[in-house]
């Protein structure tokens, strides 16, 4: 047996028209439509059908009476003739299938059909049935039946009695007696197969009519609610799968005022919220980034400086240490040359061999001087002191010296008093130290300008001093290794290259910063800045 | 300069400061033991008698600054000189405050070790009639 089947295509199809809202509310509303219409159609056809009855039975037994009075006359003159002829005439009426009069007895007595006349009907027989089948109690009354004929359609029988009155057991004929009660019965046949056609056709406009409704009906709704409700959902649909996709400029275009308008409207207001916050995010992560990279950028800074202060530490304990050990058979070499120096008088070579000694180990007490100075013990004579005298006081110690005779020194206290709390005689050295350097740099002749200053740097004041020469500058190269120990441009014998390693070390210690700018061939200027005393309140 | 012998006791670890300090003050009429420590210092002044004595500031086993607390101690009519490298002047002019009587920086010359011994072993001097005054 073949199976039947439908298409997948087309059973997802129908799937999905009966899981969308549109379908579901159709659907509804059509069994709701059927149902009632169902019920309406029902209950109009029995009630057509009550009343069509009930108009039948009237209109039957007024047949009936009307052909009881018009044999009434034939009766009571017994002219059966005459009799038959009125029934035949009056059963060949339309509608009436059958008319027939008979005794009490049960003898069809008159009939229109003439061939039935005088036939006997047994108490089994349909008709008899009518009012001997049951309880004899209403033998006496009109009674009415229905039938269907052999081709469907419904007969209305009627059986009416013939009473007995005075005038039938007086007439002249004597044909019955006083103590009869029913004389016989009128029969008719009535078709109903106009009103059945009728009702038929009814019944098929009614249905043609609900079939034309819910269609009609389906069609308006699906109409109103495809406009109202399936195509905006398809519209917020796409939308939200577009902002999922990451499209939040994307607006939608409804503007009803329904509740699926409030809804785009809060849709769109929902995107335009996570497209700020987007936006939000990808500039934190900007801000984020280049926070890390400033940071990042600040650690290896604060790490080259400390792998360079370490190094810085490492070659001050080195240099202490040698300085140490050396000093003593230093020692012993001074001593011993002077002795020896007594013992020849001047002029003579030995003398001037012994003086060379002297001389150099002398120069090697300096140098050791200047190591053990970059390697000096922490410990400060601090003193309350205003930066601009320490400054004077380094001027007035080398301005007659021979080195700067030449040089034109200009300075500029922008303040009268800068307090700082410093050991003087360190920052001394240090001033001195980039002063000389200065008068070296301008091979002595050239402009040192100073100036000093306050300023403000991350919410703390500082003591700033600047000494800026004309001399030859420093080039990139060197500017690196300027504070390094040991590193000198000068001659041989004249520099240590511990100076600007050791003010380094000094100005650190107290808190403070020594920077350098310089124009090679034009001059250089050395910033150094100290933490302004303030008192405390 | 006083007829009297003036002694001098000399403390350093390093062989060559001792010897210079001795070819140094040995002319001049001192008498100059010389020590590599602070405990055989002590041993030694214990046994005999100094006018002067001359530190060295670091040592492995005593210090200078110990040495002289406990000269001080005991003894304080000595007069106690410092020797000290550049690096620890500061603590050596600490030392004064606890009763040294000055402080030298090495290297030295002769000419600045017979200055400051002169005029230590001159105190001594003078303070010497207040010593035999505690011992009577």
């Amino acid at each position: 047996m073949a199976k039947f089947s439908i298409n997948p295509i087309v059973k997802k199809q129908i799937q999905k028209i009966l899981y969308s809202l549109t379908g579901k509310l159709l659907l509804t509303i059509g069994i709701i439509m059927l149902a009632g219409s169902a019920l309406f159609w029902v209950f109009l056809i029995r009630y057509q059908e009550t009343e069509l009855i009930r108009n039948s039975v009237k209109y039957g037994q007024s047949f009936v009476s009307f052909v009881e009075k018009s044999t009434r006359y034939g009766m009571l003159t017994f002219q059966q003739p005459s009799i038959q002829h009125t029934v035949e005439a009056l059963g060949s009426s339309e509608g009436v299938v059958r008319l027939r009069i008979y005794d009490s007895k049960g003898k069809i007595a008159y009939s229109s059909k003439k061939e039935e006349q005088g036939t006997v009907l047994t108490k089994d027989d349909p008709v008899c049935k009518n009012c001997h089948g049951q309880v004899a109690k209403q033998a006496d009354l009109p009674t009415w039946s229905i039938k269907k004929d052999i081709e469907g359609y419904r007969h209305l029988n009627i059986l009416h009695p013939i009473y007995n009155e005075s005038s039938c057991y007086t007439s002249a004929c004597h044909v019955h007696r006083k103590d009869e009660k029913i004389l016989g019965f009128i029969e008719s046949d009535i078709s109903l197969s106009l009103f059945d056609k009728a009702i038929q056709k009814q019944e098929s406009a009614i249905t043609a009519y609900f079939i034309i409704f819910i269609v009609i009906l389906s069609g308006v709704l699906w109409t109103v609610l495809w406009r109202l409700v399936s195509k905006p959902l398809r519209v917020l649909n796409d939308g939200m799968q577009r902002a999922a996709s990451g499209d939040l400029d994307f607006k939608l275009k409804i503007e009803t005022r329904d509740e699926i308008g409030e809804l785009a409207k809060a849709f769109n207001a929902m995107t335009v919220d996570l497209s700020k916050a987007k936006k939000q995010i990808i500039e934190w992560g900007n801000i984020l980034e280049k926070k890390v990279a400033e940071n990042t950028q600040e650690i290896r800074t604060a790490q080259a400086k400390l792998i360079h202060s370490e190094k810085l530490a490492s070659l001050g304990r080195m240099a202490a240490g040698v300085a140490h050990e050396i000093n003593s058979p230093l020692t012993g070499i001074i001593t011993f040359g002077h002795l020896l120096q007594e013992k020849f008088s001047e002029g003579t070579q030995e003398r001037d061999d012994i003086d060379v000694i002297i001389e150099q180990a002398n120069r090697c007490s300096i140098i050791i001087k200047g190591l053990l100075g970059f390697a000096r013990s922490a410990s400060m004579d601090k003193t309350l002191v205003n930066l601009n005298d320490v400054v004077n006081s380094v001027l007035n110690m080398i301005r007659h010296k021979a080195d700067f005779l030449n040089i034109k020194i200009y300075l500029h206290f922008s303040e009268p008093v800068l307090p700082v709390n410093v050991d003087s005689s360190q920052l001394h050295q240090v001033f001195l130290n980039i002063i000389i350097n200065a008068a070296d740099a301008m091979e002595g002749k050239g402009t040192l300008t100073i100036n000093s200053r306050k300023v403000k740097e991350d919410d703390a004041l500082y003591a700033e001093i600047e000494f800026a020469d004309t001399g030859h500058g420093i080039t990139a190269e060197n500017m690196q290794k300027i504070f390094e120990p040991f590193f000198t441009t000068k001659p041989v014998g004249k520099g240590t290259g511990l100076g600007l390693a050791v003010s380094h070390g000094i100005i650190q210690e107290h808190g403070g910063k020594i920077t350098v700018k310089t124009d090679p061939g034009k001059g250089t200027s050395f910033f150094i800045r100290l933490p302004l005393y303030r008192e405390k309140s | 300069m006083s007829e009297k012998t003036k002694r001098l006791l000399v403390i350093d670890d390093e062989d060559i400061v001792l010897l210079s300090c001795r070819r140094a003050l040995s002319p001049q009429g001192y008498e100059v033991k010389a020590v590599n420590s602070g405990e055989q210092a002590l041993s030694l002044l214990e046994k005999e008698e100094f006018d002067v004595v001359m530190t060295d500031l670091k040592m492995p086993d005593m210090d200078g600054i110990e040495l002289l607390r406990r000269i001080k101690a005991q003894w304080p009519e000595i007069e106690v000189i410092i020797i000290t490298g550049y690096q620890t002047v500061e603590t050596a002019s600490d030392a004064r405050k606890l009763g040294a009587f000055d402080y030298i920086e090495k290297p030295f010359t002769p000419a600045q070790i017979i200055a400051v011994t002169e005029r230590a072993s001159r105190r001594r001097m003078k303070h010497s009639g207040t010593r035999n005054t505690k011992k009577q």
